[in-house]
Formats: C-alpha cells, structure tokens, sequence
C-alpha cells in the first residue's frame, strides 16, 4: 500500500452522463476511469467482466458495483472508487441499472464509502437523490459519511 | 439444513469472491444493525473464512465454495445484497434471541 493512498472518491471518478450499449460496455468504462485515476492497470477492466460473469455486481435501487476478482487484486495499484451515471439506464440482466459504482481495492481503504453507499440503497428517497444527481458535488455529499464513525 | 440457536453466534463471517465490493456493503449493514449486541461482523473472501467464524452469510451463487472453505460453518446464502429476507432473520434472531436456519 502506498503510504498516503489517494482519496477513495475522487472527483475526476466521478461521470454523471455516460451512456453505455449494455452491461459489458458499462463495466468496462467504469475499468476505464479506474485506469485514468491511476488505481488500476489494463487487466482489472477483464478481471471485472470475469466477476461480473459469475454473479451479477447488481445490488438493488439501479445500482451495481462493478468490481475485479481475488486474482485481479494483482492490478490494483491502490483502493479507489468511481461512480457513473446512465440516465439512459442499462439493462444489467433484466435489472435496470442507473448508477455504477466501479471498485478497485485491495485494502479496505473503500469501505467507508461502500458503508455509505449501503446506506443510501436502505433509504429510497436518498437512492433515488443518487440516481437522478447531476453534479459531481452531490455524489460526493451523499457518498461522505455522516458523521466520523470508527467502524470498520 | 440445522437449525442454528443464535445466542451462540459471536461472530459472523460475509464471504464474497474478493471480499472487495458486496461482502463489504452487506458486512457493513448487518454490524450496523447489531451494534450493541455484541457480535462481531467481518468480511473475507470466500476461499479464506476464518476457523473461528460461527455462521457464513455468502451469495447462492458461492455457497458450496463457501461449506468446502470452512467445513463444520453454518452457511446462510442469499441472493440480494440489501434486504434479503435469508439475512434479515438471523439478524433478527441474533436480536430478539431465537433459531434460524443454515
């Protein structure tokens, strides 16, 4: 791990009008932002069709967490998310799916971020604030944590 | 298929293939909910399940991998990350007291 990782979420991760022709398409842009901010290289965008191939990252409320499998670990240069939006939406095997949230990690430098976001999925009125958020600013409010809680 | 008296689990295990994206979601949600109760909620992957865990809460999709990792664990599969009715009742065993199936 490098010493001073990278926030998580960074604002550059961060693509609210995306389109994408399917559930392939959509993940492997998702590996293609991970790439641009550094935390991944090329073979982590295979390594998440692969898992996405063996169960569906779908996980509730128009979002899935498209994420790399224990191999693809290897690739990961340091814990980052990104978040897509496709207000067009994408069939994600007969789900519609309106958000990704796109994982690379190999420590557990995300997890606060995935507590939130599983927060927002048990609240459908902050679910649906995520789906329809149209600047990167709201993303970020919704997905910091409330308050500094030391679970992990 | 054991019925499974919740009073004895001390620690719960959610088990993914990378341990990297929905284990962490469901290990967080379930520890938030059983705060206080003094169980400890952790997230692996699948292949290395601690020895000490007392019950598995995995995806369907990865239960067998999951009973040959951790041979003798009470495994709970679910199909959906958020508000599977599986993982709601043993979370509501470990609550209230009681049994749930495994």
């Amino acid at each position: 791990m490098p010493e001073a990782a990278p926030l998580p979420l960074d604002p550059r991760a961060i693509r609210l009008d995306a389109a994408a022709s399917g559930r392939e398409d959509a993940i492997t842009q998702c590996g293609r932002v991970l790439l641009e901010v550094g935390a991944v290289e090329p073979p982590y965008i295979d390594s998440m069709l692969e898992r996405e191939r063996s169960i569906s990252t779908y996980v509730g409320e128009g979002v899935a967490i498209p994420h790399g499998t224990a191999e693809g670990k290897d690739v990961v240069r340091h814990d980052a998310i990104c978040v897509l939006r496709f207000p067009g939406g994408v069939d994600w095997d007969g789900e519609r799916v309106e958000v990704c949230v796109g994982i690379a990690a190999k420590g557990d430098g995300h997890v606060r971020l995935l507590s939130e976001l599983a927060q927002i999925l048990l609240d459908p009125d902050r679910a649906r604030r995520l789906r329809e958020a149209t600047e990167a600013d709201a993303v970020l409010r919704l997905l910091q944590p409330a308050e500094e809680e030391a679970d992990s | 298929m054991a019925t499974i008296d919740a009073s004895t689990i001390k620690k719960i295990v959610v088990a993914c293939d990378a341990g990297m994206g929905s284990s962490v979601m469901l290990a967080s949600t379930v520890r938030k909910q059983l705060k206080s109760h003094g169980v400890e909620v952790v997230h692996t992957p699948v292949n290395s399940i601690p020895a000490d865990a007392d019950v598995v809460l995995t995806h369907a999709g990865l239960a067998d991998r999951a009973r040959s990792s951790a041979p003798g664990v009470p495994v709970v599969p679910f199909r959906v990350f958020i508000g599977d009715p599986a993982v709601a009742k043993v979370v509501e065993a470990v609550k209230k007291g009681g049994t749930f199936d495994a």
